[in-house]
């Protein structure tokens, strides 16, 4: 099991607290590779690629439109 | 392979164009804000880092100067992409779309080709006015000599993209920012689809049957399919089946879908984003009673914008749209199930 988590230094948290998730590119319980583009975060206007850090079953913990902070497990990947 | 993706619009038509540019030399994207910034609906994110600044230009506000330096480089033997950031802009640039890109190979007796994508942005829905709103599908496939797309989804974005940049023709490309799934501007659950991550490409003039149905036939395209599968959903609780196509593409139509459709349903709805008179909608009525007036067995209904600009204000704006319960209200009419 692999936590999906928002970088700690992805964005000055004391200028913004939270983004979003603006998109998910696999569904709950697909199968990932690593590396692949996950998911989509959007913090104000910017947006950041979030890639799975190993490969696994794709487990979504915050749901597209959820609020995310720094550090935010987003998702888990379970390994097979 | 991860197929299993689920890739946005922008995302997919980013995709395209970088296979196209990984294999095709010749290939390169020209436009306002389409480098760093990666297009203002995304449509050429992350280009710019992997070709650099040569192949990806980021061009001054002039659509006049580059759609027409595009047009020399595709008569050059080049493959220009050139973003027309909205269509609502093709005022000052038109000599060169219509009279230069789409005649060159006439003129020429066929000896220059133009092998040229404009890439552009259409549709409203999200208060940005009259002049950042309009869809113009017609006043494009009006004109002899480009091929006019417009697709509704991911894997039709991608696949037609593909097609567009290896086509020796002009081809109009015209996504709806309301279907880019930007993290700023909400978009339809359906536009976002799996997207195998090889090239591909889609013909042109082919119609896709999204919804079978038998009781009356919905054609449409672009973010008009999504409001058109709403209103099929809606219908259907009523125990009406309706039948929705997505046409994909405008030029080269592909009536013979329509009219198998039609043949067999007996009712026809046309929704367009665009204005309503001397358009899409009248095109496909047309298109259907001149081959055989026989087949409809109630008046067909059109839907599309009253000829009037796109209002700002959001409860205008929404009025002049055809919705969900526009067009279901209009399918119950060819029925003669109203009020």
């Amino acid at each position: 099991m692999t936590d999906v988590t928002v970088p700690e230094d992805l964005w000055d948290a004391n200028k913004t607290p939270e983004g979003i998730v603006a998109n998910w590119f696999y569904s709950d319980g697909a199968e990932v590779p690593e590396g692949a583009t996950l998911a989509e975060l959007m913090v104000e206007k910017s947006s950041f690629d979030i890639a799975a850090p190993a490969a696994g079953t794709l487990r979504i913990v915050v749901p597209k439109d959820g609020t995310v902070r720094p550090g935010s497990v987003i998702a888990r990947l379970e390994s097979g | 392979m991860s197929s299993n993706r689920q890739l946005t619009v922008s995302r997919a038509m980013a995709e395209a164009i970088a296979l196209e540019m990984r294999t095709d030399p010749s290939v390169f994207v020209m436009g306002e804000d389409i480098g760093t910034y990666g297009g203002i609906f995304g449509a050429t994110a992350g280009l710019l880092d992997e070709f650099g600044e040569e192949r990806v230009r980021d061009t001054p506000i002039s659509e006049t100067g580059f759609i027409g330096a595009g047009v020399g480089a595709a008569m050059a033997g080049m493959r220009p992409i050139v973003e027309l950031m909205f269509v609502d802009f093709f005022g000052v640039c038109m000599d060169s779309i219509y009279n230069l890109a789409a005649k060159n190979t006439y003129f020429s007796g066929g000896n220059c080709k133009v092998p040229m994508v404009i890439m552009t942005a259409t549709g409203g829905g999200y208060s940005d006015a009259g002049q950042h709103s309009q869809t113009l599908h017609a006043t494009f496939a009006h004109l002899p000599g480009m091929k006019v797309v417009a697709p509704s989804n991911a894997y039709d974005a991608k696949g037609l993209m593909a097609a567009a940049i290896r086509d020796d023709s002009p081809v109009v490309f015209m996504f709806h920012k309301g279907l880019q799934g930007l993290a700023w501007m909400a978009s339809p659950e359906e536009a976002a689809t799996a997207v195998p991550e090889e090239a591909y490409t889609l013909p042109f003039g082919e119609a896709r049957v999204v919804r079978a149905g038998k009781d009356v036939t919905l054609v449409t395209l672009s973010m008009m399919v999504h409001r058109a599968m709403d209103a099929a959903r809606a219908l259907e609780k009523d125990g009406i089946d309706a039948e929705v196509i997505d046409l994909r593409s405008l030029v080269p139509l592909d009536r013979e879908t329509i009219l198998q459709s039609v043949a067999k349903t007996g009712r026809l709805v046309v929704v367009d984003e665009d204005y309503r008179s001397y358009g899409l909608t009248a095109e496909v009525i047309a298109s259907v009673v001149e081959k055989d007036p026989g087949l409809l067995k109630a008046p067909p209904q059109r839907l599309a914008v009253p000829d009037v600009p796109i209002p700002y204000s959001r409860p205008m704006e929404q009025f002049v749209l055809p919705n969900a319960e526009t067009i279901a209200a209009a399918t119950r009419i060819t029925l003669g199930k109203a009020g």
